[in-house]
């Protein structure tokens, strides 16, 4: 387990200012924001969210972990999703974890010990003609073969 | 206006829900998510009820009691053989789950006989997850637990799964929970629950424990009552308005 | 620069439509998701920048006054369908049709088509059959048979420019619907018999106006975007490539019901969309499209893009609107529906992308021209994905009662590889798979409804014989499992015992008694659970166990996957006197399980492979075979 980094505070607040305080209805909208400029939903993060928007913290900590969008831990540099489509499935997309896996030696929502990449399995990114279909990062990886993605991957 | 429970015809009000009449009228339907003082969110599936009208031309449909709103000329059934089917597999699907509760095993066997057994979890929880306990925090006002996740991996913790900043001790939600998951372990003077300790406040009669501090300092600060209304149990309250009512009578 | 009013619309079009009449050329360059994914941006900004070295006189937007003379238009479009072959560039009005376009062949195109008028061969895209080339949309048969209506601008308006889409006609279907009574509006939309493109095909009109009759002070208009059924993105690209079209339908509807806020709610999983649908309600309130009385109406009407979480039961509209409101995505009982008391329990119109989208032609050219496509029941046409193992993938859009032969083996050109075809998966993972015997069931809501699928929202993936239906089933059930908001017992429990079922089918334990089991759960699922979601998870279980009984009998009578797909019943082996000794399965095998020599036949260690299928997945001889 990699420890967490300090969480820069500053940041959370240039983030909160954006909203508007007390507006409940913006803690999905808000988190995501959160997650985007910090990579992962830090404890302090979320507690400045459900202070800010005037939501009790059970529903703030019930709704950062409803949603698949949202990690509480640290993730790697780069985010490898794996589309789990249904035709990503059938076009061999499991295959494509399977070579990930031992590649670079982590599982779906696995992290490198060297905080490299993460692996995360995700459905349907809406690329399903060119299944199946790999997102490093921003990057959209097309009708990846067999024993190709993580050469694709290191190689940037 | 009427509606009609198991052949019995019954008036309702606009704005009752079925479960509301048919208690009111001491017709049992078995529930594990309802309490009256509470919001009704229709998760258990037990109080399913079978439904008709005459003038839906035969259709009939399966819906919550808890959240169904009467309308007149109702037709109810709350045991037809629909009803049996789905009640009893939502209540074999519980028994996977919680194997070792003993409501969830005394409703399936009151609902007819057990035909189908499910792969069983055996992890202990008698958790059902009807959130009567959150919703009973909620409405004390200390949304000191929540749900957490989704799926079957859904749970009901405080925040963080640390020891909740906000509960009080009150023991609602071990009070309402209905198969009796939540752990509460009370000494004469400590309160043990979510992994947080609290003391209680001893009576100023009889030394018994009557509520936990942080309760205490909670209600002092949210109702209006008298500060030492919460310094003395109800066993003493009682026998001190008896002492005061003989006073007063001699 | 506002538009306040019909005049001044008009007078905008006009001087837009005179500006690409002007234009002699036009290069749409598609960005959907699959051209981008493949280079697309990087070949726009290749095209315009030879295009300028090469003196062309090139805009990369539509101007009324522009000082070139037989201007070249170059833009980026939303998704033109044909995403197996992108990048794609479509060259008008001589409808030249350039696939797998890359950066490298830019310079091509602008010396020998755009300077020099001459096709380049090589660009073409090559007709499978006869290797012929073929030169446009009209000769390729992947876009023969189709009409496009919510389609419309997608693929063919810039994607990112209001004028473009004032250019094409936009807005004017608006302007007609303001000039109407709200009631007349609705009649419109009632009689073009318009159903609801997210799944249920729940009529249009008949919402709206039950909308308008529910008690309220205060009416909301969402349009759903949380387009989660894996294996459609047409939403996605209707989004991305016409967002104006989406968000003139919401004010049509606006207008209709008497709402002054609306939603438009993205899942995050598609950041292009979120990003064009953001700048085109920034523009639209520039423009004075959105905000207070719109085209000098009485209508005041504000959108707001919302994102989702990454949560497919946030696509339940209950749910969306808790979603909406910040809150944990849980759907409530519908006893009271959301058109009565929806978002903060005021009357709510929720529709999807897809018929917002429908609506400003329906109001422009009459309830009549909607009708004449499509069949009685289900007028119009309908976006589809095709997907999965076809030869030709991407997005359609079809007459309703085309039948799903034209679709897979006319559009889609058959199977990959000339594979046997087993099964077309509609509707998601509330919908179901049928076999080959339903080929010719005219695609429409109750056709599909009555064969035991959905229409869903229009994702179409294609089967073969290399797909197993247990596996297809367990990859559904698995997935709802996840994606279960978890509050009601039959879906949250249930599910997951199905799917424990399916999991043992699949590794060859099951017994004969649990086809039955499987059944019967799976029926008292559907009753009983609390919204859609939880009632629809069985279908694709049931279905196949309908339509493909046999597959799951071996499963459990023979231990075997027919497919070879359930890993822990299937053993690969290298059929020797088919192997080339090419290498490309040694090469691909992730454990290092196969060895051999270049031109030697190859094997399969047991002990090591763990039966994944790449091997099989890559060999072009059909050496590798399974048990």
């Amino acid at each position: 387990m990699n420890a967490a980094p300090a969480v820069d505070m500053k940041q959370v607040g240039a983030v909160l200012a954006r909203f508007e305080k007390g507006e409940r209805s913006h803690l999905v909208h808000l988190l995501q924001d959160l997650q985007s400029e910090i990579h992962y939903l830090p404890g302090e993060a979320i507690r400045a969210a459900a202070e800010y928007l005037d939501v009790p913290l059970n529903s703030a900590f019930s709704v950062a972990t409803f949603y698949k969008a949202f990690s509480l831990v640290p993730r790697g540099e780069t985010i490898v999703k794996v589309c789990l489509g249904t035709s990503c499935h059938i076009r061999g997309a499991p295959v494509v974890v399977e070579d990930l896996r031992i590649g670079l030696g982590v599982g779906p929502g696995e992290t490198t010990p060297d905080m490299k990449y993460t692996v995360e399995v995700v459905n349907c990114v809406g690329a399903c003609a060119l299944a199946p279909v790999v997102i490093a990062n921003t990057r959209y990886i097309a009708d990846v073969k067999p024993g190709t993605i993580v050469k694709i991957i290191e190689e940037g | 206006m009427y509606i009609y429970i198991d052949g019995k015809k019954i008036s309702a009000k606009d704005g009752e829900s079925i479960l509301e009449v048919a208690n009111r009228n001491e017709i049992y339907i078995p529930t594990l998510c309802h309490h009256e003082a509470l919001d009704d969110v229709g998760a258990c599936r037990v109080c399913m009820v079978e439904i008709t009208h005459k003038d839906w031309g035969g259709w009939r449909n399966l819906v919550t009691a808890c959240l169904y709103p009467v309308e007149e000329g109702l037709v109810i059934s709350t045991s037809s053989e629909a009803v049996r089917r789905s009640r009893g597999t939502t209540l074999d699907l519980l028994m996977a789950r919680c194997p070792t509760s003993d409501v969830i095993r005394w409703m399936a066997e009151e609902n007819g006989e057990i035909s189908v057994r499910y792969e069983q979890i055996d992890d202990g929880s008698k958790c059902i997850m009807c959130s009567l306990c959150v919703r009973a925090c909620e409405r004390m006002g200390c949304n000191a637990i929540g749900t957490v996740g989704r799926g079957h991996d859904k749970k009901i913790a405080p925040p963080f799964f640390e020891n909740p900043e906000n509960c009080i001790g009150c023991g609602a939600c071990a009070a309402i929970c209905p198969t009796g998951h939540i752990e509460v372990n009370d000494t004469r003077t400590t309160r043990e629950i979510w992994d947080k300790k609290f003391n209680f406040v001893a009576c100023e009669g009889c030394g018994e424990p009557v509520l936990t501090e942080e309760y205490r300092d909670y209600a002092i600060a949210n109702r209006d009552l008298p500060a030492d209304y919460y310094t003395t149990c109800s066993a003493c309250k009682k026998k001190k308005l008896a002492s005061h009512f003989d006073k007063v009578g001699s | 620069m506002g538009i306040a009013n019909r005049k001044e619309l008009e007078a905008r079009r006009k001087a837009l439509h005179k500006a690409n009449e002007n234009v002699k050329t036009h290069v749409r360059v598609c960005s959907g998701t699959g051209c981008a994914a493949l280079g697309a941006f990087e070949v726009y900004d290749a095209l315009v920048k030879e295009s300028k070295k090469a003196g062309l006189p090139v805009q990369v937007e539509l101007e009324p006054c522009g000082k070139e003379k037989d201007p070249l238009f170059v833009s980026l479009t939303g998704c033109q369908g044909f995403c197996q072959i992108g990048p794609l560039v479509h060259i008008l009005p001589d409808d030249i049709l350039y696939t797998g376009v890359k950066v490298s062949a830019v310079k091509d195109i602008v010396e020998k088509t755009l300077a020099g008028g001459q096709v380049v061969e090589k660009l073409l895209y090559k007709n499978p059959e006869d290797k012929k080339r073929l030169k446009g949309r009209a000769d390729i048969p992947f876009y023969k048979g189709q009409e496009l209506v919510a389609l419309e601008g997608c693929g063919s308006v810039a994607a990112d420019s209001l004028d473009s889409y004032v250019a094409s006609g936009g807005f004017s279907s608006l302007a007609k619907a303001l000039k109407m009574d709200p009631d007349q509006v609705i009649s419109e939309v009632e009689k073009s018999g318009l159903r609801g493109r997210g799944g249920g095909g729940f009529p249009t009109g008949r919402k709206w106006r039950s909308c308008v009759s529910a008690e309220g002070d205060e009416r909301f208009v969402i349009c759903n975007g949380d387009e989660g059924d894996p294996g459609a993105f047409m939403d996605c690209c209707i989004m991305e490539g016409d967002p104006y079209r989406v968000i003139e339908g919401m004010i049509i509807c606006a207008h209709a019901v008497g709402s002054s806020t609306g939603f438009i709610y993205v899942r995050h999983e598609y950041p292009r969309a979120v990003e064009r649908l953001s700048l085109a309600v920034k523009t639209c309130e520039e423009n004075g499209l959105l905000g207070k009385k719109i085209l000098g109406s009485d209508l005041d009407f504000d959108i707001s893009v919302a994102r989702g979480g990454g949560a497919f039961v946030c696509g339940e509209s209950t749910a969306l609107m808790r979603s909406i409101e910040g809150s944990v995505g849980e759907p409530r009982a519908k006893y009271v529906r959301s058109v009565q008391r929806g978002f903060r329990d005021k009357p709510t119109v929720l529709n999807n992308v897809e018929t917002f989208a429908c609506v400003p032609s329906i109001i422009n050219e009459g309830s009549d021209w909607f009708t004449s496509r499509g069949t009685e029941k289900s007028p119009g046409t309908k976006a589809f994905c095709l997907v999965g193992k076809v030869v030709n993938t991407g997005l359609i859009e079809v007459p309703m009662g085309t039948s799903l032969r034209d679709v897979v083996f006319g559009m889609g050109g058959g199977i990959i590889d000339g594979r046997p075809f087993k099964a077309v998966q509609t509707g998601g993972p509330s919908g179901g798979c049928l076999g080959e015997d339903h080929l010719d069931l005219p695609v429409d809501f109750d056709a599909l409804a009555k064969a035991g699928s959905m229409m869903g929202s229009g994702g179409m993936i294609v089967m073969d014989d290399r797909t197993c239906m247990v596996d297809v089933a367990k990859y559904f059930l698995k997935f709802l499992m996840e994606e279960s908001c978890g509050k009601c017992v039959p879906c949250r429990e249930g599910v997951y015992q199905l799917h424990a079922m399916l999991d043992k089918l699949s590794r060859g334990e099951g017994e004969p008694q649990d086809l039955e089991k499987i059944q019967r759960l799976g029926k008292e699922i559907q009753v009983s659970s609390l919204c859609g979601l939880g009632k629809s998870a069985p279908n694709p279980v049931l279905s196949t166990l309908k339509n493909f009984r046999e597959e799951y009998e071996a499963h459990v009578n023979d231990k075997r996957c027919p497919a070879g797909v359930c890993r822990d019943i299937t053993t690969f082996t290298i059929d020797p006197d088919k192997c080339t000794g090419c290498l490309v399965c040694k090469k691909a095998c992730p454990p290092d399980a196969i060895s051999g020599e270049k031109k030697q036949v190859h094997i399969i260690d047991q002990d090591k492979c763990t039966q994944c299928g790449a091997c099989r997945l890559v060999c072009k001889f059909d050496a590798v075979v399974t048990n």
